[in-house]
């Protein structure tokens, strides 16, 4: 009944699990800009008067937000090949799964953030000469993305905590590499509770982030 | 490009096997939600006690949850736990068990939100009214808090059936896993993922519209 706690062989195998942070980290930072830069232009598109395009868009983010990320990383990664014909290693996979179904969720934000800005904005910035993207680019995007900040970084806490699901399409996170070192050594408690603890660190920071935000603008 | 002959008609003469998955996925997402609720009004009210020895155990517990993802921690159920207490978890235990640790931390705080929420007239008026702590909870703060969470609560479970497709990845048979299984055997990935997919929306946006009319529905009474 009595075990004996080693976290010794964690610090022996750090290399390892170093290297599974990096992707970690990796993935994380590039699938955040990607799905930033993806809920954008969703956004956009749900905001068109084009009836077609702001449909297209609704259901784009409704597959995503009402469909498990487990699903959708299977589905990019053993499905979308075979019905493309191309080739798509882990890594690419878990870029699109991620960048895509993050992009859903900040596409809410955005719409939210942008319809937030009083009509008065818009006519003044019309009544200026403005172009549409002139317009969103240096008035109302600058002014809504501050109102939005929180819900961002809650949403790209919610990224990290969907980034270990790659480790069972094979690419080297943090929990694959656990899982690998685990096997290896039957030290399965050491290992897990070691990759809990660092994911618990990174994700206490971006919450912390977060209810700063929430605080400052809320004052 | 070569056009992909699409095949569905195998994925309905295995369609049973998805169901006895779907079943399961049912199961554990049920029971998880229930068992969680319960154990989260627990934490809830520990939360919002003055008592430290009370509230801190609770905050520490629902950050640990809520601040690590929700693969790591049926990982660790599944393969660090059993080292822990030396005995065997079924993959059902570790998803079980995990999941519902999950959603009482996640739903302590919802509850501790709608308690707040509670003007504080309403609990000098019990108290005037000789009410203890428990009747006052039970009987004037609780079924007003309960009413303003619920939207909270139902986009809660639609998380959580979101969720239990985890439990595939330590091999408990609910419906990720089953389409799994049955995309290596018969190698039609895309029907079959694209299937499971399919279900899997069904289910969630039917909870999310619910929870959306529910929402409405809610604050109009107010």
């Amino acid at each position: 009944m009595d075990y004996k706690w080693d976290f010794l062989i964690v610090l022996k195998n750090i290399d390892p699990l170093i290297s599974g942070l990096y992707g970690t980290l990796l993935l994380s930072s590039v699938s955040l800009i990607l799905g930033l830069i993806t809920g954008l232009i969703l956004a956009l598109l749900r905001l068109s008067k084009f009836k077609p395009v702001n449909v297209f868009a609704l259901y784009f983010i409704e597959i995503f937000r009402c469909t498990p990320p487990l699903v959708q990383l299977y589905w990019i990664f053993y499905a979308l090949p075979i019905l493309i014909n191309i080739s798509l290693g882990p890594f690419e996979s878990a870029i699109i799964a991620l960048s895509l179904g993050s992009g859903a969720y900040f596409a809410e934000i955005f719409r939210g953030g942008i319809v937030s800005i009083a009509r008065g904005q818009w006519e003044a910035g019309k009544s200026l000469g403005m172009s549409y993207f002139t317009l969103m680019l240096r008035i109302i995007l600058p002014q809504a993305i501050k109102r939005m900040l929180p819900a961002f970084v809650n949403r790209a806490v919610e990224l990290v905590k969907t980034t270990p699901l790659v480790a069972v399409i094979g690419y080297s996170d943090l929990l694959y590499q656990t899982v690998l070192l685990s096997q290896r050594s039957y030290r399965s408690l050491e290992y897990f509770t070691f990759a809990a603890l660092i994911y618990f660190v990174i994700l206490s920071i971006g919450t912390t982030l977060s209810q700063y935000f929430e605080n400052k603008f809320n004052n | 490009m070569g056009a992909y002959n699409w095949d569905f008609l195998i994925v309905f003469q295995n369609l049973d096997v998805l169901a006895k998955g779907l079943l399961l996925t049912f199961k554990i997402a049920a029971s998880s939600l229930v068992t969680g609720l319960i154990i989260g009004l627990v934490l809830g009210g520990m939360r919002l006690s003055k008592k430290k020895l009370l509230s801190f155990p609770a905050a520490v517990f629902v950050e640990i949850f809520r601040n690590t993802p929700a693969l790591v921690q049926i990982m660790w159920f599944f393969y660090a736990l059993p080292i822990l207490l030396n005995l065997q978890v079924s993959p059902f235990m570790a998803a079980f068990l995990s999941l519902t640790m999950n959603n009482a931390a996640f739903s302590a705080e919802i509850y501790k939100a709608g308690i707040n929420s509670i003007e504080k007239g309403q609990w000098e008026a019990g108290k005037a009214l000789g009410m203890n702590f428990l009747k006052l909870m039970q009987r004037v703060i609780l079924p007003q808090a309960i009413k303003r969470t619920i939207p909270a609560f139902t986009n809660r479970s639609v998380e959580l059936t979101r969720m239990t497709s985890l439990a595939s990845t330590i091999a408990y048979g609910e419906l990720m896993y089953q389409g799994r299984l049955l995309s290596e055997y018969l190698y039609r990935p895309i029907e079959i993922f694209t299937t499971v997919a399919l279900i899997y929306f069904i289910i969630l946006y039917t909870g999310t519209i619910f929870s959306g009319l529910l929402e409405k529905r809610l604050s109009r009474s107010d």
